[in-house]
């Protein structure tokens, strides 16, 4: 199946465009992507784990090469402009680790070194934020602190772009609200674009405007926060055993339990409840989805769809 | 290419390894200080310290400055930053072998020196340290390519452990020469047509290894 979504429609230049991009693994394979992500928006990229989600990022980071399509960020082909691109990325990766021998204060100095953005007063604001000390090294940091440091580094070089893969991970409650809120102030910054990728909805909710999701190295759908939330329903009917499903456009069979059926529905309407009424159907319950019921619902339809 | 950005990454490199590099020339010191002691069996030994010091510190900057970068994941942070494929591989291959260089050349001038200075040393056996310290050149050269290809920490020790094996051979035939056993006997320096082909062919091995490590890392698809 091609995956292929336009998160917007406009001309203007996509802050990343991913077009036909496939890359394959030993054991995993990353399948035709196509995907737009528009400037000044705030995009989430959910999936389960083992879904795609690091490697589409680093595919867009230059750090691996697809085997085909195209990838442009910020205009540019990155395959050819990976240097000069990433001038203006901020890229954050759960994997990813800093100099544990080293200070906090010799990290901002050696990306500093990189960036004529670079911020100092913005830097030293976030070192107390987030409750730093400089010259702490890193091998003495908790994971928390860890995450601190790196966006620390990220942010205070004022990127266009943020590529943040999971940066919640693993961190508690207070620190990941801490992560979010300053997030969340960035977004206020209407001309920077963010894609933000997780396996947990509720921290991709709190701040996307957009939200793709990915499984098994697919895209398998995309689309605004609020019309996802708006678009998608739950049903729960009862109908004779005989009683035949209307042809309604994104309905979809969750679930049978004698004579009442379960039903999601990615298009949904007012029209939709009364064409379930006139086949015949009693409809017991229209309720609406949460993303993370979107989401488990999406990507047990789009593994289904697979196997047929 | 980013010339600013390979310089910054190279002086980066130089900086994480000041406290093994400083290790290296303090133990390649200490070393020459044995050989100085009275008997050759303290100039032997002296001499065997040296060459350890020096075989330890290519291994050791090997697997600090190139291996340990995905093990420990701080390469995905490097190549986050505006640095394209090309600049890390020049930067990263030009200071593991500048770091190797800093001890290698020290210990060669350490001996240099004391081959003039320590009383009953003759100047001919330069030569023959010469040729050793250029196979050990050579064996680095080879582990570091044989670092860059398999990124792998074992396949570099089975290099590294092939390289001692072979520079032990090594050292026996250039000590059983006839003509370069003369010349370490000798109070003066000589480069016969042997010892300069024997350079020669060590310098290709160098240079053959070390521009395949360049091309090789250069033309990777996936760095992490």
């Amino acid at each position: 199946m091609t995956s292929s979504y336009a998160v917007s429609t406009t001309n203007s230049t996509a802050a990343i465009l991913l077009e036909g991009v496939s890359k394959t693994y030993k054991h995993f394979r990353l399948e035709n992507i196509n995907l737009r992500i528009e400037p000044g928006t705030v995009n989430g990229l959910i999936g389960p784990n083992g879904a795609g989600k690091s490697t589409t990022m680093r595919i867009m980071m230059g750090l691996v090469n697809p085997d085909s399509g195209n990838v442009s960020v910020l205009g540019q082909p990155i395959s050819s402009h990976e240097a000069q691109v990433k001038q203006h990325i901020g890229f954050f990766s759960d994997d990813m680790r800093l100099y544990k021998s080293e200070t906090i204060a010799w990290h901002l100095q050696l990306v500093r070194s990189f960036f004529p953005s670079w911020d100092d007063q913005y830097a030293k604001q976030l070192l107390d934020r987030f409750g730093l000390i400089a010259g702490q090294k890193v091998k003495g940091l908790s994971h928390g602190q860890r995450v601190k440091a790196m966006l620390l580094l990220i942010l205070a070089r004022h990127p266009k772009l943020l590529i943040l893969d999971e940066p919640t991970n693993g961190l508690d409650p207070v620190a990941k609200q801490e992560v979010l809120s300053e997030l969340m102030q960035i977004v206020n910054d209407e001309s920077r674009t963010i894609l933000y990728s997780s396996h947990n909805t509720h921290d991709v909710e709190q701040i996307s405007d957009t939200i793709t999701f990915i499984d098994r190295g697919r895209v398998i759908a995309s689309n605004d926060r609020d019309e996802f939330l708006n678009q998608w329903r739950r049903f729960k009917i009862h109908a004779d055993t005989d009683w035949q499903t209307p042809a309604i456009e994104g309905l979809y069979l969750e679930s049978t339990f004698g004579k009442l059926r379960v039903f999601t529905l990615d298009r949904y309407s007012i029209e939709v409840e009364s064409q379930l009424e006139a086949s015949g159907a009693t409809l017991e319950t229209s309720e609406a989805l949460t993303l993370e019921e979107i989401f488990i619902a999406a990507v047990a339809r789009g593994r289904k769809e697979n196997c047929e | 290419m980013n010339p600013q950005a390979i310089q910054i990454l190279f002086f980066k490199d130089l900086f994480l390894s000041r406290w093994a590099l400083f290790g290296y020339l303090i133990g390649g010191l200490l070393s020459a200080l044995v050989t100085c002691l009275p008997g050759q069996t303290f100039g032997f030994i002296g001499f065997i310290l040296i060459v350890t010091v020096t075989i330890a510190a290519g291994i050791h900057l090997i697997g600090m400055l190139l291996l340990s970068e995905p093990i420990e994941m701080t390469r995905t942070f490097i190549m986050s930053l505006p640095v394209s494929l090309l600049d890390y591989s020049i930067a990263k291959i030009s200071v593991v072998l500048v770091a190797f260089l800093i001890p290698w050349v020290g210990m060669l001038a350490c001996l240099t020196v004391l081959t003039f200075i320590v009383p009953g040393a003759k100047a001919g056996v330069l030569v023959l340290i010469v040729l050793l310290f250029m196979f050990m050149m050579g064996g680095f050269s080879l582990q570091l390519v044989t670092a860059v290809i398999t990124q792998s920490v074992g396949w570099t020790i089975v290099m590294v452990v092939l390289g001692n094996v072979l520079f032990n051979l090594f050292a026996k035939f250039v000590n059983e020469h006839p003509v370069i056993a003369e010349i370490a006997k000798g109070d003066s320096i000589a480069w016969p047509p042997v010892v300069l082909q024997i350079l020669a062919v060590e310098a290709i091995v160098v240079i053959a290894a070390i521009a395949f490590a360049f091309v090789w890392q250069s033309r990777r698809r996936d760095l992490v």
